[in-house]
């Protein structure tokens, strides 16, 4: 088991009343698992995904990862384990615009105290695997959208995380680039990286193994192991 | 790490390269405007503080008592030096500085000199380097000269002047002097200034012995050095036993206080009157002060404000980074650094910019400031750098970092309002310096004109004064010779052989015990017959001088408004003078400002001869030597030419000597340097901080459009006109600037009416002046918003729609 939620709740007040963004869910995800989570919009996808990837906190329930308690860490445990074990994509991307592709990719080991050759190491194995070698030297600003999310992708990968979690992460790509992506996000699986991805495409959610729904922050039905 | 960091802070300064200029410009200028400001006032405070020995060396002052009043002077009799170094053991040397203003001649060629006679132990006091010649006693004997510098160069060029000889009309007779050596010349920043120095031996022959002995003849500036082991106190404190056993019976009847003023406070302490040389208003300095840290405060407001505002796009840089595992401190050194970097960068060039401009500003002052290369400065900058690193960086820095990434990466970052506060309140802050140091310059420049343009009450335009550079038997003649010969050419509308003319004021000071025990004193020139008519003075009751009526030269004598209502003279025209003067009243003039109008017009006299005026007074004060000076009223037109004449015809009368001139308007003007000089610096310091200010408003306008470029676009798809836009977004600032107005005006008030309260003739704080300073910030304003805002309203909303 790498990761399970029991009976999570998380809710904002607003005029006095709760509303719920996640209620009463439960999740387990095994090691290895390739996750797709549809749903409409506003159904508590994203609350999801970063309740998951530990950006974000809940008012109720259990989150274990790897058997830890991570509703009880404190925020620093949280920030270190977050950093050592999940890696991100995003919808819009999220490069920094000031940054190359190569330094771009490189951020995540800054923050990692990962020794400078080893950094050069890393980051170049990174560009050769995604193909990107040649770009390496570019702004985000200099690549087209596809390109940008697989430099996404490849910053998201360099810390060797367990969990990737994706949201939405075709939500700005053509169809084209929409199929590179989740080509290669079925290839990190087959390697052993667990995915979890929200998407709204039935297309994209095929590539997972497994589809759950989610609607107004409840399963639709309930979730198999 | 740091190269990381280094290489987005400047990738993303070049990013945004406007903003990264007027962030740096604007702060640069700022630093550099302070910096030379601050230059100066340090100048202004470091009078005297050369000298090795200064934290010993001493100034002595006195306050008698006389009948009434009391009499506090800095020019002190000729004995105390030698009383305090015989009978105060703390007194390790004194030196007395006696200023003379003699004639001087080589050959033909004749000056009115600055000449110190000075005790030998001058150069053991003070540190004013000699340069050449005899060293060790430059001032052994009473034919002993020591030149300075620029004297040498003027009389000797660059050939020797040690050895060579110079004549000196001091007392009856010419005397001759041999230059034993040359002193480099008194720093701007000394109250000792001399062209010449001779020794204290000549006061023998020069000052009557009565005069040398008697403590109630003040003829000299006396300074003290105390030994090192000795306390003010200590020394201060014998004083009294000193006086009471110098004078003997006659300290008693009202006291005779010594003290001792340090040598360091001479320059700024208008508590005490003026020594040899002039003093500055603190006030100034003060002022000055005030607005170079205004215009630091100004530029650093606008650094942080531009930091502050730009860092929202920075946000999501912050959000990625958490994302990404960056934890709190690191994200803080991040942005401290960053700020830190481009302070720094900004800073240098601040020096650098000032460095350039320190010699246009030395013209500007007539000063000659030097650069500070010292380890004060360099602290004082770096401290400067890390205040406003860590006032522009704190909000990137402490605040975007505690933010949970979720919110930043979703852009939900621009609700939060005390930011906001901040933001506004540097601007208006900004603006209300700005709109402030308008209105000052406006006043200060006000006041200024009022000074030039006021009708003083004679006519200072078209006035050339040529002085004699004789004594008044000599001169006299030859000036009268002079006078005759220029008028008969017609260019010369009058002439006026006189004592002072109306460039060295204050003029003759005497004073008198009147009937109810009380000393009385007033001003006193002696003049030509032509002075009314020459200066153009209006008479008020009687008539002026008349050359045909011979009793006006025994005992004529005219005076002024002030005169008579101070003495309380009904009738006036017919009556004696008061006190022993034996001259009758034979005409009224109309009060005019013969001094500077920073006082009141003071009771005159004007007499036609000395004479009887100086043998009944039992006081006399001149500060500038008496000599017969020509004022040439001129027809007006052309002055080159007219002085041209002049110099001809000065030649014709008197071949041998010089010709030397001055224009009144321009010695009258002279007066008011200090105002002129303050309101120069508040000029450009309230142009430039204004600059910075509307470069500030500039960026942030720009920015905050960019942020409300999604709300306009959705107001012009609603069918808002590009109008109603710039009118939505104007408003908004409109209503900062009168924030901003309301802030300025009361200080502005408050600070200039605390100004003018030391003037005679201050001018009135209209209130059209406010309005126009707060007006004109609000246009500059307004420009800089429309513009911008209109070309966002006048882009298609489409494109700014599209994003989402």
């Amino acid at each position: 088991m790498l990761l399970e939620l029991n009976n999570i709740f998380k809710w904002v007040t607003q005029g006095g009343n709760r509303v719920f963004l996640l209620k009463h869910l439960d999740l387990a995800v095994e090691q290895g698992d390739f996750l797709s989570v549809m749903g409409p919009s506003g159904s508590g996808k994203s609350t999801l995904l970063h309740v998951l990837g530990m950006l974000d906190d809940f008012n109720e329930g259990e989150y274990y990862f790897q058997g830890e308690p991570v509703h009880g860490f404190r925020d620093k445990q949280r920030a270190r384990f977050q950093k050592e074990h999940i890696g991100f994509v995003f919808q819009a991307y999220h490069l920094i615009d000031e940054l190359t592709v190569y330094e771009n990719i490189e951020t995540p080991l800054l923050y990692q105290k990962v020794s400078s050759s080893e950094r050069k190491a890393l980051v170049a194995d990174m560009l050769d695997r995604f193909g990107i070698v040649g770009k390496k030297d570019l702004f985000p600003a200099q690549l087209s959208g596809g390109q940008q999310q697989l430099v996404g992708v490849a910053r998201a990968l360099i810390g060797k995380p367990r969990l990737l979690l994706a949201d939405e992460p075709t939500g700005n790509l053509n169809s084209r680039q929409s199929r590179e992506i989740m080509e290669l996000f079925q290839e990190l699986n087959a390697e052993g990286t667990t995915i979890i991805q929200a998407t709204h495409s039935e297309t994209n959610a095929a590539y997972g193994s497994r589809t759950l729904h989610l609607l107004d922050g409840s399963w639709t039905s309930t979730p198999e192991p | 790490m740091i190269r990381n960091y280094l290489k987005i802070a400047w990738r993303s300064l070049m990013r945004h390269k406007t903003y990264t200029l007027v962030k740096v410009a604007g702060l640069a200028v700022g630093v550099a405007c302070c910096l030379l400001i601050m230059l100066f006032v340090r100048s202004e405070w470091s009078y005297d503080r050369s000298h090795s020995k200064s934290d010993r060396l001493y100034r002595a002052w006195q306050d008698e008592a006389f009948q009434d009043q009391r009499f506090v002077n800095v020019i002190t009799p000729l004995i105390l030096g030698p009383t305090l170094e015989a009978d105060i053991p703390e007194v390790e040397h004194t030196c007395r500085i006696m200023s003379m203003r003699p004639i001087v001649s080589l050959g033909a060629n004749r000056f009115t000199e600055s000449v110190l006679m000075v005790d030998p132990s001058f150069f053991d006091l003070f540190d004013f380097p000699l340069l050449r010649g005899n060293s060790v006693e430059p001032l052994a004997g009473p034919g002993s000269l020591v030149l300075s510098e620029s004297a040498a160069r003027k009389y000797f060029g660059d050939g020797q002047a040690v050895g060579q000889e110079l004549e000196m009309e001091l007392g009856e007779e010419p005397r001759r002097f041999t230059v034993s050596a040359v002193v480099a010349d008194a720093p701007v920043t000394s109250s000792i200034q001399y062209e010449m120095l001779i020794s204290y031996a000549n006061a023998g022959t020069l000052i009557p012995q009565q005069a040398r002995e008697n403590w109630f003849n003040v003829n000299t500036e006396t300074y003290v050095l105390l030994r090192d082991d000795a306390s003010l106190e200590a020394a201060s404190a014998k004083f009294p036993e000193m006086m009471r056993r110098a004078l003997g019976e006659d300290y008693p009847k009202g006291g005779f206080e010594i003290y001792l003023q340090p040598i360091a406070d001479i320059h700024l302490n208008n508590t005490l009157p003026a020594g040899n040389e002039p003093i500055s208003d603190p006030k100034y300095s003060y002022i000055l002060a005030t607005v170079g840290l205004i215009i630091l405060l100004v530029a650093c407001a606008n650094f942080v404000l531009l930091s502050v505002g730009h860092s929202d796009s920075r946000a999501r840089e912050v959000g990625v980074r958490k994302v990404m595992g960056a934890q709190r401190a690191q994200l803080v050194s991040q942005f401290m650094g960053e700020a830190l970097l481009v302070t720094v960068l900004s800073l240098l060039l601040g020096l650098g910019l000032a460095l350039l401009l320190l010699r246009p500003f030395n013209t500007l002052i007539s000063r000659d400031l030097a650069y500070p290369f010292d380890a004060g400065f360099a602290g004082f900058t770096l401290l400067l750098a890390v205040v406003i690193a860590g006032l522009a960086g704190f909000y990137p820095a402490l605040v975007l970092s505690r933010f949970n990434p979720v919110r930043v990466l979703k852009g939900r970052l621009l609700v939060s309002g005390g930011r906001g506060l901040l933001r506004q309140s540097l601007v208006v802050g900004q603006f209300a310096a700005s709109i402030a140091l308008i209105i000052c310059a406006l006043f200060i420049g006000k006041q200024i004109r009022y000074f030039q343009e006021k009708d003083l009450g004679y006519d200072r335009e078209h006035v050339v004064v040529v002085p004699t550079n004789m004594n008044r038997q000599e001169g006299t003649p030859l000036a009268e010779r002079y006078r005759t010969a220029l008028l008969t050419h017609s260019e010369v509308a009058a002439a006026s052989v006189d004592l002072y003319s109306f460039a060295e004021t204050p003029w003759v000071t005497l004073g008198f015990t009147d009937e109810q025990k009380a000393y009385q004193s007033f001003q006193y020139n002696m003049v030509g017959p032509h002075f009314v008519e020459t200066m153009k003075l209006h008479v008020k009751e009687g008539r002026a001088f008349d050359p045909a009526v011979t009793s006006d030269l025994a005992q004529g004598a005219l005076v002024n408004e002030a005169f008579v209502r101070h003495f309380g003279i009904s009738d006036p025209v017919g009556k004696k003078l008061p006190g022993r003067f034996p001259s009758r009243i034979i005409g009224v003039v109309e009060d005019f400002n013969y001094e500077s109008l920073h006082s009141p017009v003071a009771p005159l006299v004007l007499t036609l001869q000395p004479d009887s005026m100086m043998r009944y007074t039992e006081n006399v004060g001149m500060a500038y030597g008496p000599q017969p000076r020509i004022s040439v009223r001129l027809q007006g037109g052309s002055l080159t030419g007219q002085v041209a004449l002049l110099k001809e015809v000065w030649a014709a009368v008197a071949p041998d000597l010089d010709f030397e001139h001055s224009f009144l308007d321009e010695s009258v003007a002279a007066r008011y340097q200090a105002e002129q000089r303050t309101g120069d610096i508040v000029n450009i310091a309230s142009g430039l901080s204004v600059f910075i200010a509307v470069l500030g408003l500039f960026a942030l306008v720009t920015l905050s459009l960019a942020r409300r470029r999604k709300e306009i676009g959705i107001r012009r798809v609603l069918g808002a006109g590009v109008g109603a836009i710039v009118r939505l977004i104007s408003l908004d600032y409109a209503r900062l600037i009168l924030i901003a107005s309301a802030i300025a005006f009361p200080l502005a008030w408050w600070f200039m009416s605390d100004w003018l309260r030391d003037f005679a003739y201050p001018i009135d704080l209209a209130w059209w002046v406010f309005a126009i300073a707060g007006l004109a910030a609000l246009s500059i304003a307004w420009i800089t918003i429309g513009v911008q805002s209109a070309r966002a309203a006048l882009s298609n909303p489409v494109n700014s729609l599209r994003t989402e």
